[in-house]
């Protein structure tokens, strides 16, 4: 029986719909089909980050050329440009990269790849996606209330998020917590649905270690989110009686503790990392190996390490915390522990980096964008080994040199592991080819202006440049780093104008994109058993699963592919 | 739905509850050492609670799955609260 | 077709309902865990906690500590009612469940009404603030709880075909059960 929660139990009709006529309405926007839901998360995550985007060049802009008019957007005073660095900040984590790597792709993969026909319960996806757009209205909506947008900084520092007089913005934070919790609330059960979809609706012969890695990257993810967010929640809870009640949680002069929020939050923050980063993983080892007609290598140590990832990240939080007056005796153990989390990391990128050994590579756009992904990675993750130990972080903390580190993590995973999973997964989604040659333009220029707008931004840390400053020209010592800084705006625009290409890319190949067949990338998972895009269902019948998900270059049979659901007759033991 | 599931017995667990809930009162007013009191208080209330989970959530009947999904997040609040002990408790 | 999760559960024995709800009662661990474990470290780190406590009422929050107990109960044979196919029994239990529920949300807001009159604001102090804050979420989650069962009262005056759901709403009203068994000596009795 399929059922969600007691509380949707209102449309109990709505099972007599399944495959008859289906209304415009219950097609493409009140949709229970994991499919469509996937593709409404991926086009919402796409409309925020235009948003996203905008706000970052406004700041980009505001950086390379202090207190001019910004074209399209108008003055930037220094409260402005707090709005600007906490909304994108915001915006990009919450409402871009968890959409896009959980919600879209997670909600398509899941019940494809483990050969099921949707999700376990398909009303609460359903609603989860609406949450979400709940959500990002109300974040929407908080630019336009009086006040201003919330200017705490993304990660809503107290006091200066505990009380209105700190930052001026009064029914802006609000609003911005507001939509924290309902996006919560939305992943909440969008995390419920991917576990327990993975959990009891696997095919025959699925076991857990015959899953597509990015399943478990997925599964991980969820795991993370659900047992990470509880603290937070209880902290928002808190920081808005804060903010209406006139409680003291955070303030200090109350008998509150400021540090108290910043445990709270970096309790999820952390884990919140690795929610974004994992299923990014999970899509670059996806297509490592259809493009490099390998099998994966050390498939049991990647799930091991991912699991090794997941243990620790609970135990990490602190790291970004060293210089915020916490016990100094909690340093050395965060220190040890974020080390220590760079080895299951290192074995995640090193196989994958094995599985491209001796194979026959094929670099196809989205082979491109998985490579792009594993080197970019490898940057942010050295980095982050300096940002990990404490003698070194007190150095660089709260500069120019964790924002370079953390968009080498975080948009190289959405970037690049993201962009690989749209130009794989495209032909399958919407029945479509990409076009090939817009697709490498895109890479190129992604890669080429992602390392001038990020790489640079090291450099100005290291010069001293403060993370969140509005105008560096008020200090002598950084007005050296100025040509930098407008070095960084001009690729980051460029950067930008790039993701015009693949707009483009898709809107042409929407309509006009070559038609997709079956398995166009000759790839051995579930999804590529089924026509593209796939039929309300998924499968004509369900699959029966026989074999790991990476059989390439088999000897057994005379394509170099064997898909985990062919019945090989002479393989009888 | 299992209907053929052994139950327990749902009013004595009533009762049990009824009677530790008096207990944990009763220990408030007990002339020991504050830490004596607290201890016991709280380790009638964990009785309750999983007097409550095993019974009236059947966590009894259920298989390793469950019992981990139940566990580890009670671990890592352990977990949170203990490595937070030096910044809050220890401080003063 | 149709039904496309009932072909597939068989493989494992556990119904996708009940894997969901303890999923999502581990995340709800995580946020009374978080507050809970908050206000432990801060009663814990200042002084002066205990005579705050004092001016709670122990005998009121004891009552509200057996109402929600017997609701419990309550709860639980309402599930038993069900697999009986007593749907009688479901609806008697149903409603009694209700209306424990709503008689522990009555005398909660008396409490609340007896300390505003008395003064004692949220922002009075540290333990008034996690006073409200836990028992207000609280509060919150038997509410929301209440409205789960009525739902539920509301189909059950039909044929029993969704029985297995007053098991999962169970196990939540269990579980805020559970919390307020601990919220009641965290807040009152120490």
């Amino acid at each position: 029986m399929t059922e969600s929660a007691p509380g949707a139990a209102a449309s109990a009709h709505a099972t007599g719909l399944d495959h008859d006529e289906i209304s415009f309405w219950r097609t493409y926007v009140f949709s229970t089909d994991h499919k469509m839901i996937a593709r409404q998360y991926l086009f919402l995550g796409l409309f925020m980050a235009l948003v996203g985007g905008f706000l970052a060049y406004a700041m980009r802009w505001q950086l390379a050329y202090p207190d001019t008019a910004v074209p399209g957007f108008g003055f930037v005073g220094p409260e402005t440009y707090n709005v600007l660095v906490t909304m994108h900040g915001t915006t990009m984590v919450f409402f871009v990269a968890m959409p896009i790597l959980l919600g879209a792709f997670g909600n398509f993969l899941i019940p494809l790849m483990i050969g099921a026909r949707d999700m376990a319960f398909p009303r609460l996806n359903m609603l989860s996606f609406w949450t979400l757009a709940v959500a990002s209205l109300i974040l929407l909506s908080s630019f336009l209330v009086p006040g201003g947008a919330a200017s705490a900084g993304w990660t809503g520092y107290a006091p200066l998020s505990a009380r209105s007089i700190y930052t001026g913005v009064t029914w802006g934070l609000n609003l911005w917590i507001l939509a924290h919790a309902v996006e919560f609330a939305s992943f909440l059960m969008g995390g419920v649905n991917f576990l327990t979809t993975a959990i009891t609706m696997r095919a025959t012969g699925m076991s857990f270690f015959r899953l597509p890695l990015v399943i478990w990257q997925q599964l991980t993810a969820a795991i993370l989110f659900l047992l990470s967010v509880g603290p937070l929640i209880a902290a928002a809870v808190m920081l808005l009686m804060d903010r209406i009640a006139g409680t003291s949680f955070f303030v200090a002069s109350g008998g509150g503790d400021p540090l108290l929020w910043q445990h709270l939050f970096w309790f999820f923050g952390h884990p919140e990392v690795y929610v974004v980063l994992l299923p990014a993983v999970g899509l670059a080892a996806e297509v490592l190996p259809v493009f490099s007609r390998k099998p994966l290598f050390g498939y049991r140590w990647i799930i091991y390490s991912t699991i090794v990832v997941g243990i620790l990240s609970f135990i990490v939080w602190a790291h970004h915390m060293f210089l915020s007056g916490m016990d100094p005796r909690l340093a050395m153990p965060f220190s040890i522990t974020t080390i220590l989390i760079s080895v299951p990391f290192a074995i995640l990128v090193f196989a994958m980096i094995a599985t491209l050994w001796g194979g026959s590579i094929r670099f196809s756009v989205p082979m491109l964008f998985a490579l792009g992904f594993v080197a970019m990675f490898i940057v942010g993750g050295l980095t982050g080994i300096f940002n990990g130990s404490a003698p070194a972080n007190i150095q660089v903390h709260a500069t120019y040199f964790i924002v370079g580190h953390f968009h080498y993590t975080l948009l190289s995973g959405l970037f690049f592991g993201g962009f690989a999973g749209i130009y794989f997964w495209f032909p399958k989604m919407f029945g479509r080819m990409m076009n090939e040659t817009l697709g490498q333009v895109h890479f190129w220029t992604t890669m080429i202006c992602f390392n001038a707008t990020f790489f640079p931004m090291h450099l100005v840390g290291l010069g001293g440049m403060m993370r969140r400053i509005a105008n560096p020209l008020q200090y002598e010592f950084l007005q050296s780093l100025q040509p930098i800084n407008v070095f960084i705006t001009i690729s980051a625009i460029g950067l930008a104008l790039s993701q015009l290409v693949f707009l483009v890319n898709v809107g042409w190949s929407l309509v006009a994109g070559r038609t997709a067949e079956q398995n166009p990338w000759q790839a051995t998972t579930l999804e590529w058993a089924t026509p593209s895009p796939p039929p309300h269902g998924n499968f004509d019948a369900l699959p029966v699963v026989y074999r790991g998900p990476y059989e390439y270059s088999c000897p057994e049979v005379s394509e170099d592919w064997l898909p985990q659901d062919r019945v090989l007759v002479a393989r009888s033991g | 739905m299992s209907a053929e599931r052994a139950h327990p017995n749902y009013v004595a667990i009533w009762i049990w509850l009824v009677v530790l809930m008096i207990a944990g009162v009763a220990a408030s007013y007990l002339p020991l050492g504050k830490g004596a009191v607290v201890a016991l208080i709280f380790f009638i209330a964990f009785t309750k609670a999983v007097l409550v989970a095993m019974n009236y959530m059947h966590l009894r009947f259920e298989n390793a799955l469950i019992y981990a999904i139940a566990i580890v997040p009670i671990v890592l609040v352990l977990a949170m609260t203990l490595i937070l002990f030096p910044d809050f408790v220890f401080h003063r | 077709m149709k039904t496309p999760a009932a072909t597939q559960a068989m493989i494992t024995r556990l119904p996708p309902g009940k894997i969901g709800v303890w999923w999502f009662l581990a995340s709800e661990v995580m946020v009374f865990g978080g507050l809970i474990g908050t206000y432990i470290l801060t009663r814990l780190g200042s002084a002066g906690w205990s005579a705050e406590a004092a001016h709670l009422s122990a005998p009121m929050a004891a009552i509200n500590t057996f109402i929600l107990l017997t609701s419990s109960m309550t709860m639980v044979m309402a599930f038993a009612a069900v697999e009986k196919n007593n749907d009688r029994g479901l609806r008697t239990f149903l409603l009694l469940t209700i209306f424990l529920g709503l008689a522990f949300l009555g005398i909660k807001a008396y409490e609340y009404s007896s300390h505003l009159r008395a003064g004692f604001m949220p922002s009075t102090g540290s333990f008034w603030s996690f006073y409200y804050t836990m028992t207000g979420l609280h509060a919150l989650h038997v509410l929301a709880g209440i409205i789960v069962n009525l739902i539920l009262f509301v189909m059950a005056r039909g044929p029993l075909v969704n029985g297995h759901r007053v098991e999962l709403a169970g196990l939540y009203w269990h579980f805020v059960d559970v919390v307020w068994i601990f919220l009641f000596p965290l807040l009152y009795l120490t």
